[in-house]
Order: C-alpha cells, then sequence, then structure tokens
C-alpha cells in the first residue's frame, strides 16, 4: 500500500502482460466468434417458443403481493380456457415506468401490459399499442355500457384530444380519491355525523375541526387534530369545487393564476396557518398524518378503495362524506386510472385483446380482486352488490361510486402529453404552505413557468 | 515467461494452446459485456445528446439544441449544484473515518465488535438504510429529534425543510460509507512500518508530528483512492434522493443531477435531453478524475 502506484492500477487496467501481442489477433478471432455465438443464443431464445407451437403471450404490471397473488388466480384460468401460456413480469410500482420504457427502447413491447391516460398519447403516437375499438366493440362477452364511463373514457383518443375516439385500452380499475371521517370521534365529542349525500361548506368543514382540534389528556400539547391533507392530493378537489382548473378546455392554457384557484390555495395553506386545525405545516407533506389518521387522532382523510382493506383493521369506525365544497357548492374530486392495453408488436393480437378484456371485465376476475380488497368492481352489476353489503366498512360505498359516475374527474396531468407542466405547480410551492407567500403571488410566478412546459409538451405531441 | 523463450522461436505445447484458448474465452466473457453493455450504449446515448427522442419513437437530430437547453435550465443548474453541496459529506466522512481507524487501530479490547459495527451500514441495503433514516428524520416521531429533545432542542422536519434536508442526506450518506473508509485506513496504518514511528521517536518527535509527518504520508494513497471514488460515487448519488424525497425535495432543494436525469428520461419523455445532461456529467467526472491523478503523480514519493 506504501506505493500510490499501487491504487492506481486498481482504478485503470492492470498492467499487461509481454503476452498480450501474441495473443491480440487470437483474442480479436475469439471474440468475434463469441459475439457470432452469442447473437445466435439470443435469436434462439426469442425464437424457441413459437418452434413448440405453444403460444406465450407476455404481461407487465406493478402492483404487491395481493395483487400479484389475485392477478396469478385470475391468469391461470385464462391459459387454461385459451390454451395459452401468460408470462408474468411484475415490477414494484416505483420501477415500472423505467422497466416499461426500457422494454419499448429494446423494442421489446410487452403483449399486455399497463398504462396510465397520462401515456395515450405519447404511445398512440409513437405506435406503441393497439388500437382495440373494433374487438372490443365486436365482443360478444363484453357489455361496454356495463364498465364506467370513466375508465373507458381515459383511454379514448382521437389524434389531439384524450377521452374521445379510438379506444386504446381497458380499465385495471378506476380510483376514486373519496373523503372520509372518523366516525368514533365524532360520537365521543357529541357532534352530529355530517350529511353522506350534501357535501359541507368550506366553513363548516373548518368549524367541525376547530372543535375537533384538541388537547385531550391535559398536558398542555394537541393531540387531536381536525384534518391534515397533502396538497398533492387534495389541492384538486379544493380548487375545483371552487369553480377553478388547471387548464382551459383545449389543454393549450394553464390556467392556476385565476382568483378563485389564488383562493383555494390560499384557504389550503390557511388550515395550517391561520385556523390552526392541523398537526403542523410541514407535516402535511409526510406520511404522517396518515399514521395519525390510522391511530385515530385525525377527524377527516382521504380515503381510496386501495385503503379499505388496510382500514377494516383500524379501532375506530369511520365512514365516507363527499369532498367538503367550495364557491360553486358542487364536491369535486379526482378518479386515478390504471389502463391494460396490447402492445403493436404482439404476435397473437386476438389472444392479447382477449386478456385484456379477462382482466378488466371478467366477473369471476374482477370478483377475485374486488375481493382481495384492492380495488373496487369494474362492472356496474358487481358494483353493485358490493355496495348492498352492509357487512363491512365503509357504509356509504356509494360514495365511490357517485364519484366515479359524477363529481369525479380526471387528474389534471393525465391528458396532457407529460406530467411536467403540472409538477412544476408542486415544485416550489412550500413557502405558500408555511405561510411565508401568498398564494395568488406564488401562482402568478408559477403560471408562466408551468405555460412553458405545457407548450413544451403540446408541441411535442404535435398540437396546440 | 523467461527471456530466452521469447528470443527464439515459442515452441507451443498442445496444453499450451488449449489453456491459452480457454484463456481467451474466459477473456471474452467481460470482453463482450463491455462492447455490449457499457460501450455501445455508451456511443449511442452520445448520438442520443444530439437528438430529439422521447424513448418511444426514433431518434431525430437537432443538433446542439439539448445542449443550449440545458445551459439555460434553472433546474438543472440547481441539479447540479445540489450534487456539488452534497459532496461536503466526502471530507466530513474522510476525517471522521481517519479518527475512528486510529482508534480502532490501538491495542484495545473490543475493537472487532467496534469495527463490525461501523462496518454494518457499508454491506446494508441503501433502499433499506433510507426508509431507515426517513423515519428517523420525522419531524415528530423520529429519532433524531427525540435525541435532540433531550437536550431541549426543538429539531426541524429534516426532510420537509429546504434548509435541512441537504444537511440531513448528507449525514446518512456519511453515515453509511464510514465503515468502508474506515477498514480501508485501517489497512493502511497497520502497513505503516514500526521502525519509522521508531526512528521518529528517538528523535523527538511528538505524537502529532508523528500523525503529520509519517501516517498522513503514509495513507496518501488510500486517502487518493477514497476521495476520487468518494466523487464519482457523490456525483451519481440517486438511490437515497429518489426514496427519501420522492419529488426532488422542497423547492428542488435535494434533487441530484442524476435524479433529475433520470426523471427527465422516464417520466417527462425527454431521453435526449436526458443524455446530454448524461454526457455533460460524464465529462465532468472524467476532468475532475484526470486532474486528480495529475495532482496526486506531482505529490509521489517513494521510500526505499
Amino acid at each position: 500500500m506504501s506505493d500510490p502506484r499501487a491504487v492506481a492500477s486498481t482504478l485503470t487496467a492492470q498492467p499487461i502482460g509481454k503476452d498480450y501481442v501474441m495473443m491480440k489477433s487470437r483474442l480479436i478471432a475469439a471474440s468475434v466468434a463469441m459475439i457470432a455465438t452469442t447473437g445466435l443464443l439470443l435469436s434462439g431464445c426469442s425464437a424457441g417458443a413459437a418452434d413448440t407451437g405453444e403460444k406465450q403471450l407476455t404481461f407487465m404490471f406493478r402492483g404487491g403481493e395481493d395483487e400479484k397473488a389475485a392477478y396469478t388466480t385470475a391468469i391461470k384460468a385464462f391459459e387454461e380456457a385459451n390454451d395459452v401460456k401468460v408470462k408474468i413480469i411484475v415490477t414494484t410500482a416505483d420501477d415500472y415506468s423505467t422497466k416499461l420504457k426500457a422494454a419499448i427502447a429494446g423494442k421489446q413491447i410487452p403483449d399486455v401490459f399497463y398504462i396510465g391516460p397520462g401515456d395515450v398519447q405519447a404511445y398512440v403516437n409513437n405506435g406503441i399499442i393497439l388500437d382495440i375499438t373494433e374487438y372490443v366493440e365486436g365482443s360478444d362477452t363484453l357489455d361496454l355500457d356495463n364498465i364506467w364511463d370513466y375508465g373507458v373514457d381515459s383511454y379514448r383518443f382521437d389524434g389531439s384530444l384524450v377521452g374521445q375516439g379510438a379506444i386504446y385500452a381497458l380499465p385495471k380499475d378506476v380510483g376514486p380519491f373519496s373523503f372520509g371521517y372518523n366516525k368514533t370521534m365524532f360520537e365521543a365529542a357529541g357532534i352530529p355525523l355530517p350529511d353522506p349525500d350534501v357535501p359541507l361548506t368550506l366553513d363548516q368543514f373548518v368549524d367541525i375541526s376547530k372543535q375537533l382540534t384538541v388537547d385531550l389528556n391535559g398536558d398542555g400539547e394537541l393531540d387531536q387534530w381536525g384534518t391534515g391533507l397533502n396538497v398533492q392530493w387534495s389541492l384538486q378537489s379544493f380548487a375545483w369545487s371552487n369553480g377553478a382548473d388547471f387548464l382551459n378546455k383545449d389543454r393549450t392554457k394553464v390556467t392556476v393564476d385565476t382568483p378563485e384557484f389564488a383562493e383555494a390555495l390560499q384557504w389550503f395553506a390557511d388550515l395550517s396557518n391561520v385556523e390552526g386545525i392541523t398537526p403542523s405545516t410541514a407535516q402535511a407533506q409526510t406520511l404522517d398524518t396518515y399514521q395519525r389518521w390510522m391511530s385515530g387522532q385525525i377527524a377527516f382523510f382521504p380515503v381510496g378503495p386501495w385503503d379499505v382493506s388496510t382500514y377494516a383493521d383500524l379501532d375506530f369506525d369511520y365512514d365516507l362524506i363527499p369532498y367538503p365544497a367550495g364557491k360553486t357548492g358542487e364536491s369535486a374530486t379526482w378518479v386515478g386510472t390504471l389502463g391494460i392495453a396490447v402492445g403493436s408488436t404482439t404476435e397473437y393480437p386476438e389472444l392479447s385483446e382477449k386478456l385484456v378484456e379477462y382482466l378488466s371485465a371478467d366477473p369471476t376476475a374482477q370478483q377475485t380482486l374486488v375481493d382481495a380488497g384492492v380495488q373496487i368492481p369494474n362492472l356496474k352489476d358487481t358494483a353493485d352488490t358490493w355496495v348492498a353489503d352492509s357487512t363491512t366498512q365503509p357504509a356509504n360505498k356509494q360514495e365511490f361510486l357517485d364519484i366515479v359516475n359524477d363529481s369525479g374527474r380526471a387528474l389534471p396531468a393525465n391528458n396532457t402529453y407529460n406530467a411536467e407542466w403540472y409538477d412544476e405547480l408542486f415544485t416550489n410551492i412550500q413557502p405558500v404552505l408555511d405561510g411565508t407567500q401568498t398564494a395568488a403571488d406564488y401562482l402568478k410566478e408559477a403560471q408562466p413557468k408551468m405555460q412553458a412546459f405545457l407548450d413544451d409538451a403540446n408541441a411535442q405531441a404535435g398540437i396546440g | 515467461m523467461s527471456t530466452e523463450v521469447l528470443r527464439t522461436k515459442p515452441r507451443r505445447s498442445r496444453l499450451h494452446r488449449r489453456e491459452h484458448q480457454v484463456a481467451l474465452l474466459f477473456i471474452a466473457i467481460p470482453l463482450i459485456g463491455f462492447l455490449l453493455f457499457t460501450l455501445y450504449p455508451l456511443l449511442y446515448s452520445v448520438y442520443a445528446s444530439f437528438t430529439s427522442w422521447n424513448g418511444l419513437a426514433a431518434p431525430k437530430f437537432n443538433g446542439l439544441d439539448n445542449y443550449i437547453k440545458m445551459w439555460n435550465d434553472p433546474y438543472f443548474l440547481k441539479a447540479m449544484w445540489n450534487t456539488l453541496f452534497m459532496m461536503i459529506g466526502i471530507p466530513i466522512g474522510l476525517v471522521l473515518s481517519m479518527a475512528l481507524a486510529l482508534g480502532l487501530n490501538r491495542k484495545m479490547r473490543g475493537t472487532t465488535f467496534f469495527r463490525t459495527v461501523y462496518y454494518v451500514p457499508v454491506i446494508s441495503s441503501i433502499a433499506a438504510i433510507a426508509i431507515l433514516w426517513q423515519w428517523a428524520y420525522n419531524g415528530d416521531f423520529g429519532l433524531v429529534n427525540q435525541v435532540l429533545d433531550i437536550f431541549g432542542i426543538q429539531g426541524p422536519n429534516w426532510l420537509a425543510d429546504k434548509d435541512t434536508v441537504k444537511p440531513a442526506l448528507i449525514i446518512m450518506a456519511t453515515w453509511k460509507g464510514l465503515g468502508y473508509s474506515m477498514l480501508l485506513y485501517l489497512a493502511a496504518l497497520q502497513s505503516v512500518p514500526r521502525y519509522l514511528y521508531e526512528a521518529a521517536s528517538l528523535d523527538g518527535a511528538g505524537t502529532w508530528q508523528q500523525f503529520r509527518n509519517i501516517t498522513m504520508p503514509m495513507v496518501r494513497p488510500v486517502t487518493f483512492f477514497l476521495v476520487v471514488t468518494s466523487i464519482i460515487g457523490g456525483s451519481q448519488i440517486f438511490i437515497e434522493i429518489n426514496i427519501m424525497t420522492p419529488l426532488g425535495g422542497p423547492e428542488f432543494s435535494s434533487a441530484s443531477i442524476v435524479w433529475y436525469i433520470w426523471r427527465q428520461a422516464f417520466n417527462n419523455l425527454h431521453m435526449g435531453y436526458a443524455s446530454a445532461m448524461s454526457i455533460v456529467l460524464g465529462l465532468i467526472i472524467f476532468v475532475i478524475t484526470v486532474i486528480q491523478f495529475r495532482l496526486n503523480r506531482r505529490n509521489q514519493f517513494s521510500i526505499d
């Protein structure tokens, strides 16, 4: 170790011996041979499945253990019924987009895979996914009217706007982002339960929250709060119900600099800074409020269908209500969704489409997934029986369906070429939440930057 | 192979030939791996950096557009600055690991135990560590703030505050890398010849002088190695950022350059732009490393 060069040589290549010169030509010959062999091996792999006459589809998706188990069971039935082998590639939610894009760049598009509504535009324009309209509309086993409109429409694209035109995917699920309250806490405090059908006004919401923000054990520190919302997931709701929006109808202009939008964001920030009904300003950014809600310290909190299985073990009762509504008086919130699409290079388009239909709309497959508690049913008739089931929480499951049918909207970036313009809104929002900048000032600053990103995205998509 | 054999025409036995063939096969595997999985992608990304490419369709040549865009992109510059800032952890880590190595190099009980303790973070998965520290940094329940609370200090919400998120990441990275540097220093310390210290103490050199004039120069190669590899590793910091602050931190304050590249490539469909940024990052690392090697060569010495 005393010779510095010893270390240097570990960083660069090892010194090369004299034999090298003699070997050089043979080395090249050998490497060429090896490359040729590797090439043969690789091409052999892809041809292998076809040679044996067995059909194989690849299905790439993301999800946790629950989903993997549910899908494996469902797919086994599909394999038997259609005499086909389905190769499952599952990734974590974080890895999915990286792995899928690597597969696409490597010209190895899976036969069937998940896409988000935000991907539709780019994937269609670049010929990555197949138009499945003909199959879907012609299928005897599939009744489009029985699937949520929102779920199907999210994957329609007419060449310029997402939401109308040909169908490119069927929904894997729809995820209405609903609002819940801690029923046990309300009862203990003697506060009348909120109406399950009429949204609270913003003032009522703050009022109730104030009554529930208390120091229960008398140690001088608050240990129960009205709410604690994450700006990234809840701002949409308050902006929309206040009459504001993120984009104009054509999706060519960012409209966050309106007074309605500023009012909604300011009100949101004031929940912590002025009203003091959330744990603390910075907490809205972390998962803490989620943990606090689950340990019964928070009165109002968002509830998604994916939470229902976890919330079944809570020590308190909870139920769903519409999101509190701003100026318009109409509650609004977003509905997430993932779709299942067919890759354009598939050898078996018909079979792939059948698999999509099966995963999205087969009653038995749906039941398996709903029973796992990870999603609400895609089929309206299955959903009706699910809502009527009074043995499981929450009692007001109808609220989930109302959101999907009625008050729910797509997340703002779902229908644009990419989400850069939308992410920009949240990148520098912290000073507003901390109360050191007014919402109006911030939004005025942010709008031009967001607009530039949107223009860029629209230019890439060839619209606007 | 002796010189005599080289001068005459080399005779090769069949065994000799066979062994060479087998050896070539062994060499071929990493070589092909390098050509296929390193050189080809590298060249391709150089090409991609001059194109507008969304990663889905074929790249379209657009000259220097990406490089010009980069120069005017405030987030690129901020991400570069953040990455540079977080390298403050490198000298801190070196000083701490040197101190630890000196301590653990003494003859006392329990050194093996402590060496193991400090090495555990090194072999742990970075993802697990990031999640662990994310909890530790939690504003209310986090271990870090609970400890500060004992001393009556109200800790910040580390990861949600733009002024504390970088220090928080630096502390974590330093903690994680400590064991590795310490182990290398320990090995270096143990290979310093004892007679140098004996001679020095006979000449009346004190502990500090011995450390300054014997220990430091003798472990220089290790310091050099650690500085070079830490800078290369530090410029590529990504996993902990992506796990602990998935949106790049409050006001983009913890976004590293690799995180930004990844986001542009895979979330925003700007594969060409991302390639251009990677090329720039690669060049920067390359230049820094060359400079370091130059400086090191100038300061070389040997003892005979």
